[in-house]
């Protein structure tokens, strides 16, 4: 039975889940790598089934690497249960959607971009550059931290039956409401920003216009998201050109 | 602070590396605390060249950008986190004022965050080779976990070679950038980036948002910017 010890070292080795990260096995060596406190006690003694244990776990995996914490931990547990490996695996394999699907909704799609605009706005509104940045560093990685400590513990308690925490989460159900803040913010900020660049270089009385056709062009963008990223791109690319062939024909 | 009084001594370089070194592992390596996301590394550029600000008015611009791409299974993105360290610097470098000079940052950030994701790709396939044969690896564990922080080693080795490859180049363009003259067309140089700023806005909204019901919320946010800017405006 691994000794709390042994669940700390693995949970913090959770943090480095993608550090081999690769197109074959995806986060399986990663998996494999914070699992292996755990395994080596649970296999104490026994070097061949360690060996088969690892083996297995390298296999490919893919998951959000904060929600990864709950696989390593499950799977620990169902080795410690003596599971069959046949069962193992088919629970491997039965994990890696639902963790990825969480995890990118709620962290990637919701939570990092509210932290992230809060901080841009506090920025914009005023606040220094220090303090906007220890704002979202502190904000985002509380909910960072919460979301692997829960996903380690509850996945080492429910072993095989994590399932049903991961249907509906608690995670899903805070972040979905983040996304009309995240939109408001958004907004918010494109204009701040925009304003505070056309103050510093653009010529004067052009603000309402480009408001306008900003809102048209940024309108355009959220219904054709693809196209909408390679007009940014261009645009962006097109800005230092029309200023420099200025410059050299003046 | 104008470019030819621009005085760092090795330890600001030495820092700047060893940054790019641990904005590189974090976006996907360790620890994954989103130090990496240009917000934070183009303000942490900016502090080490004396100007936090200008870094974070840079960082804000990418981010903007950034949002848009998310690390989703095997996706491919800008690896933000070096770059942005970079073109936070270059600005801060070079008075962290002149209009030419935020244009060619963001620019050299942009495109040094692509190079970036070539490198990621680099590493990607790198590690399949790091983490072979794996029945040696299972059979030995010990070489397992020596081989998973060496590949996150090698993540940071790629962060501080971008950073120590593209610092000084980027502080060049970004100087050269900012000693040219002003002319009426920059000024339209800023609104073409505003507007990229705009597209970029639309597309991460729509990353954000549960299909294109929101796009309301998006205007009213923008409606909400604008009241408030002309409560303040004297």
């Amino acid at each position: 039975m691994p000794l709390p010890s042994d669940r700390i070292k693995a949970w913090w080795r959770c943090f480095a889940v993608q550090g081999s990260w690769n197109y074959r096995t995806l986060v399986g060596g990663g998996i494999a790598f914070g699992m292996l406190p755990m395994l080596r006690r649970i296999y104490a003694g026994d070097p061949v089934r360690l060996a088969e244990a690892v083996q297995r776990h390298m296999r490919s995996f893919n998951g959000h690497p904060y929600l990864c914490a709950m696989a390593v931990a499950a799977l620990a547990r169902v080795e410690q249960d003596g599971i069959e490996p046949e069962t193992v695996e088919r629970f491997r394999t039965a994990l890696r959607g639902p963790l990825g699907t969480v995890g990118d909704r709620a962290v990637w799609a919701q939570w990092r971009p509210a932290c992230l605009l809060i901080s841009v706005v506090m920025f914009l509104l005023g606040a220094g550059p220090i303090a906007s940045a220890a704002v979202f560093l502190l904000l985002y990685n509380s909910g960072h931290l919460v979301v692997r400590t829960w996903a380690f513990v509850k996945g080492w308690e429910a072993g095989l039956a994590v399932g049903p925490l991961l249907k509906d989460s608690w995670i899903e159900h805070f972040t979905r409401r983040l996304w009309p803040l995240n939109l408001l913010m958004l907004g918010g900020a494109a204009v701040l920003l925009g304003t505070r660049l056309v103050r510093a270089g653009a010529p004067a009385g052009l603000e309402a216009p480009l408001l306008g056709l900003g809102v048209v062009v940024a309108l355009w963008a959220f219904r054709f998201p693809k196209q909408g990223g390679r007009l940014a791109g261009a645009l962006l690319l097109l800005a230092p050109m029309v200023w420099w062939i200025g410059d050299l024909t003046r | 602070m104008p470019w030819s009084e621009l005085a760092v001594g090795p330890g600001t370089w030495m820092l700047l590396v060893a940054a790019g070194a641990a904005f590189g592992m974090d976006a996907v390596s360790w620890p994954q605390v989103m130090i990496s996301r240009p917000l934070i590394s183009a303000t942490v550029g900016g502090w080490l060249f004396g100007d936090p600000e200008a870094g974070m008015v840079v960082g804000a611009v990418l981010e903007i950008y950034a949002l848009r791409h998310a690390p989703l299974g095997a996706a491919r993105y800008p690896d933000t986190g070096p770059a942005g360290l970079v073109s936070g610097a270059a600005f801060a470098a070079t008075g962290g004022h002149a209009m030419g000079a935020l244009l060619a940052s963001v620019v050299v950030g942009w495109a040094l965050g692509w190079i970036g994701m070539v490198t990621v790709h680099v590493r990607r396939r790198l590690n399949e080779r790091v983490l072979s044969p794996a029945a040696d690896l299972a059979a030995d564990p010990g070489l397992l976990e020596h081989r998973h922080r060496l590949a996150i080693w090698l993540d940071g080795l790629r962060g501080s070679v971008l950073v120590a490859s593209f610092a000084v180049p980027a502080i060049l363009v970004a100087a050269v950038a900012a000693s040219l003259d002003w002319t009426s067309l920059g000024g339209v140089g800023v609104l073409v980036l505003t507007l990229g700023v705009a597209a970029a806005t639309g597309s991460a909204a729509r990353a954000s948002s549960f299909g294109v019901r929101g796009w309301p919320l998006l205007v009213a946010g923008a409606a909400v910017a604008v009241l408030l800017i002309a409560g303040t405006s004297p």
